[in-house]
């Protein structure tokens, strides 16, 4: 695998190295996502946000999300300042960037150093919106998915014309 | 063995929740390949997505 991915990063360097549209390519794209802790309050996430971002530097921002508050699948604990802070939702958000990977260090020492950052996720990823790409899902049950099955429509049914001598005659049979 | 989903994708996000939750039986574990019909690598994909997910307290690691 290494020997195919080698050669197009040579090609690559041979052809637009210097260029400004190489260097951008070539720069590592990580992502970083966050849980900031529900005191600070919705006034209070701007300022965290600043924080995170001051630490990113010079870095291209290349995508982020507003923090927006949500309830967590587990209690998350921290023990902080002797005490044990419990929390059950957090303001959550991400921001995509591209930087050298020597800045990565600094970048997660910085973070753990923000007292309001609950807990932090740093990878590296691509830097097409992963979200919003393609794919093809097939779904082979036999259950029609997203469907409300019907009764089928027939047309209505018309009574049949009888006579009332015809009834009288068809009960007297029935009665004996 | 009927296979419930045949889904393939070039990477999974560890915040689609909503996706990841398809392959997540109901007590919170990865379904099987057999189940996912998913092939290898993105089966691999999909497990650390889910371990991605857990960590960051979007999806739950156990649920009883």
């Amino acid at each position: 695998m290494a020997e195919t991915s080698q050669p197009v990063e040579g090609f690559t360097q041979a052809t637009d190295a210097g260029s400004p549209a190489a260097v951008k390519n070539t720069t590592p794209v990580y992502e970083v996502g966050f849980h900031i802790i529900p005191t600070v309050g919705e006034d209070g996430v701007p300022a965290v946000l600043e924080k995170i971002r001051t630490l990113l530097g010079d870095a291209e921002i290349i995508s982020q999300t507003f923090p927006t508050k949500r309830a967590l699948a587990y209690r998350v604990e921290r023990a902080q300042a002797g005490a044990r802070e419990k929390y059950l939702e957090s303001y959550f958000g991400f921001i995509k960037f591209a930087t050298e990977r020597e800045m990565i260090p600094a970048i997660e020492q910085g973070l753990r150093s923000i007292h309001e950052v609950l807990r932090y996720l740093l990878i590296q990823t691509v830097r097409e919106d992963i979200t919003q790409a393609p794919r093809r899902a097939v779904f082979s049950s036999d259950r029609l998915e997203g469907k409300t099955i019907e009764k089928p429509v027939m047309a209505p049914e018309k009574a049949a014309e009888v006579s009332d001598a015809e009834l009288d005659k068809s009960i007297e049979a029935l009665t004996g | 063995m009927k296979k419930e989903y045949v889904a393939q994708f070039q990477y999974i996000d560890y915040k689609d929740t909503e996706l990841l939750k398809k392959f997540l039986n109901p007590h919170g574990k990865i379904m099987p390949r057999r189940r996912t019909g998913l092939n290898a690598p993105n089966q691999r994909a999909l497990a650390e997505a889910v371990k991605r997910a857990r960590f960051m307290a979007l999806l739950p690691y156990i649920v009883r």
